[in-house]
């Protein structure tokens, strides 16, 4: 059973890989969110039917429920194709084994299938077609119901992991499927065309008849049939990995930067690092959607918990640099050793890291400001957040950032993806992203919400006004740990 | 000048490095010759700051090393991988590595124009990312980066593995022209015990953290290391 072996290997190499046990904090603390949010999961599909009734009390919950299937199915696709990182094997040692093409092609896009993480959304599904399907369509009915979610599953992983290989995730393709998304929920709005009204009507349809999930799994079968194709066609390895760079690009962009001089060359370095590695790119492309987060903090729904509120202005309004504030330094984990002996000081190493991050958070307050429209409050929170994060967090997330020894390989995976992860990430979201919006809702509590987030304010411009010195003193900091740093980037994790 | 005092490094209770003085004068060129784990490599971290002594210091031209900064003007080095910086294209990494050493663009092309011969155009104008080179390819550019702010000192760790035949033989033309025209002080280390005492002035022998031996170059040299290291 060559299948069996492949599976064994692959399993092999996870747990060999010297990073495993280390990382058993991090796998604990990623289960205990993932719990959480299978008892949320759990919880809402029990409650639909009352959620059902308060959105929409014309409709027949069921109704409701149908209609919307087809709007998670697209949301998971559209999460799946930014998040869902591609499975591969190693191929080039078992390209030259006695294995079969067909034995490989079909490992590579059938494991996935096996992996839990994928049929999360069973954890509402099957709640959910207890508590309301099961009423209306009888047992049958449930058992179609739930076989057909599966089978959607599969599609959406199948299809989705087509749609990256075929068109990879740029961000030109993440800007036109936003826009999509966006258009189908307009026409939506404006009850031009619906999509809701569409897969009530199929659903009920299927769901009536006995062989409806006959129907439904050919989707999977024809997304399958797809990925078989594109591997027809694309076998050899180096039609993935060759990639030449056309040297005459980027060369205009260096000029903003080059009149900083040496700080400047070090930030169109990090710049390029950004846009050349897998990890960070998606990164981007991710901090682009947390830009929409504002649209539920602001919508009226939270007004009265100024803590959430706060929480997401410091999201929206510092976005890039909260992104990647986590990865400071360490992102340069690989080629560490290169910079320390080039004639770099050490406190223009870091004024370049400071600085980006300043001129990273700038521009997302810029192109967050159509929020200003949400009122006066929001621009509040949002130039407060602004100043804070500028003043105060930065600095903070410099000083951390020499705690984080571990290498971050940048070329590998993307998002979802949790290499170089310690629980010290962890012990950091908690203060830099958390402590403050708690403080806030505390004093929310008191009535003075208010009065701290312009004390945030200040802090945040006291913080600007002495750059220079937090400068001096994250470099200080940085020379205390360079050592740690360098010896912690040199080991490499399988 | 480089000199070293009482410097010692430790792991875990193991001493890795133990050297109780070194001086290496100006324009000198310093061999290091070893087995493996023999300290080489960690001897130049060390001047390099890029590990911390846990006795003893290192000076360059008399200033502490450790945690300072001015040193890196007037050294150039190439040791591992972790030296280059791969998703950059060598071209974009020669003019980053020459500008944080203050050169121009024009003098970064000059000295690319003269190292030709020693990429043999595999590595200019092909537009590919360092990280897509082959292994040899990459330490040519890592050599190339390190001997591109024409440096006071220079330190490669084993330059001539990895490098077809006459690479090898360019490169030892390239670095005895830079003693003889500029006075290069260098530090190199080899397993090969026929490029060191080709290129250096004067080989040091460490094992197991110790200088077992100091000898300046003459024609009886190889046949001593030779049998130094006879098994």
């Amino acid at each position: 059973m060559i299948e069996r072996d492949l599976l064994r290997q692959q399993w092999l190499k996870q747990y060999r890989a010297p990073g495993f046990y280390k990382n058993l904090v991090v796998n604990i603390l990623l289960s205990i969110t993932g719990l959480y949010f299978a008892f949320i999961l759990v919880g809402l599909g029990l409650l639909f039917p009352v959620i059902a009734k308060e959105a929409a009390p014309e409709q027949a919950a069921s109704d409701v429920l149908n209609g919307l299937i087809i709007y998670t199915g697209l949301g998971v696709l559209i999460f799946r194709y930014f998040m869902q990182s591609l499975n591969t094997v190693d191929q080039q040692p078992y390209q030259i084994l006695p294995i079969k093409r067909s034995t490989l092609v079909n490992y590579v896009l059938l494991t996935p299938l096996l992996n839990p993480f994928n049929y999360i959304s069973l954890l509402f599904f099957v709640p959910v077609s207890i508590s309301i399907i099961s009423k209306s369509y009888g047992v049958w009915g449930t058992c179609q119901f739930i076989f057909m979610n599966i089978f959607m599953i599969w599609f959406n992983v199948l299809f989705a992991t087509w749609l990256k290989r075929k068109y990879e995730s740029t961000l030109w393709g993440t800007l036109f499927i936003m826009l999509i998304a966006g258009g189908l929920f307009l026409l939506e709005y404006f009850k031009v065309f619906s999509l809701f009204d569409i897969s009530k009507i199929s659903l009920h349809f299927l769901l009536s008849k006995n062989f409806g999930i006959a129907l439904i799994l050919t989707f999977p079968l024809i997304a399958f049939a797809l990925n078989k194709q594109y591997f027809n066609k694309n076998y050899y390895t180096e039609k993935f990995t060759r990639k030449v760079l056309s040297t005459r690009s980027h060369t205009g962009s260096n000029a903003f930067f080059e009149r900083f001089g040496k700080v400047g060359e070090i930030i169109m370095l990090m710049i390029k690092l950004v846009w050349r590695n897998k990890r960070t790119k998606s990164t981007l492309t991710v901090s682009l959607l947390f830009l929409l987060y504002g649209f539920l903090g602001y919508s009226g729904l939270y007004d009265d918990s100024k803590g959430f509120m706060y929480f997401v202005a410091m999201i929206v309004a510092g976005n890039f640099m909260l992104m990647f504030s986590q990865w400071l330094i360490s992102w340069n984990g690989s080629h560490f050793d290169s910079l320390m002996t080039k004639s770099i000081d050490a406190r223009e190493y870091i004024s370049a890291h400071y600085f980006l991050m300043l001129f990273l958070n700038v521009i997302s307050f810029i192109i967050t400001t159509p929020y200003f429209f949400f009122g006066k409050y929001v621009i509040f929170l949002q130039v407060s957040a602004f100043l804070f994060n500028s003043g105060v967090i930065l600095p903070l997330c410099m000083i951390f950032a020499t705690f984080n020894t571990k290498r971050l390989e940048l070329n590998e995976g993307s998002a979802m993806n949790y290499q170089g992860t310690t629980y010290k990430n962890f012990i950091y979201v908690m203060i830099i992203m958390i402590l403050p919006s708690i403080i806030i809702a505390v004093a929310n509590k008191l009535g003075i919400a208010n009065t701290v987030i312009w004390i945030y304010a200040v802090m945040g411009l006291i913080g600007i006004m002495f750059t220079k010195q937090l400068i001096d003193l994250c470099t200080q900091q940085f020379l205390r740990r360079k050592y740690a740093l360098c010896e912690g980037f040199r080991k490499k994790e399988a | 000048m480089i000199q070293t005092n009482n410097l010692k490094k430790f792991y875990g209770g193991n001493a890795v490095l133990n050297i109780q003085s070194l001086t290496i004068s100006d324009g000198e060129s310093f061999g290091l010759v070893g087995n493996n784990g023999a300290g080489k490599t960690t001897f130049f971290r060390l001047i390099l700051d890029l590990i911390e002594a846990t006795e003893g210091e290192v000076l360059i031209d008399g200033e502490k090393v450790a945690l300072r900064d001015d040193w890196k003007k007037i050294i150039a080095s190439y040791l591992d991988e972790s030296f280059l910086i791969d998703f950059l294209t060598p071209e974009e990494f020669f003019s980053f590595s020459g500008k944080t050493y203050g050169m121009s663009d024009g003098d970064i092309a000059i000295f690319l124009e003269t190292m030709q011969d020693f990429f043999n155009g595999e590595i200019i104008g092909t537009g590919k990312l360092i990280r897509d080179l082959s292994k040899g390819n990459q330490k040519k550019v890592g050599i190339a980066s390190a001997l591109l702010p024409n440096p006071k000192i220079l330190i490669l760790d084993e330059p001539f593995t990895a490098l077809d035949p006459s690479s090898q033989i360019r490169l030892k033309r390239i670095l005895n022209q830079l003693q003889a025209t500029n006075q290069t002080t260098m530090l190199i280390s080899s397993h090969d015990l026929n490029h060191v005492t080709e290129v250096c002035k004067r080989t040091v022998v460490l094992e197991k953290g110790l200088v077992v031996r100091d000898i300046q170059t003459d024609s009886e040299t190889l046949k001593e290391l030779e049998s130094y290291f006879a098994v």
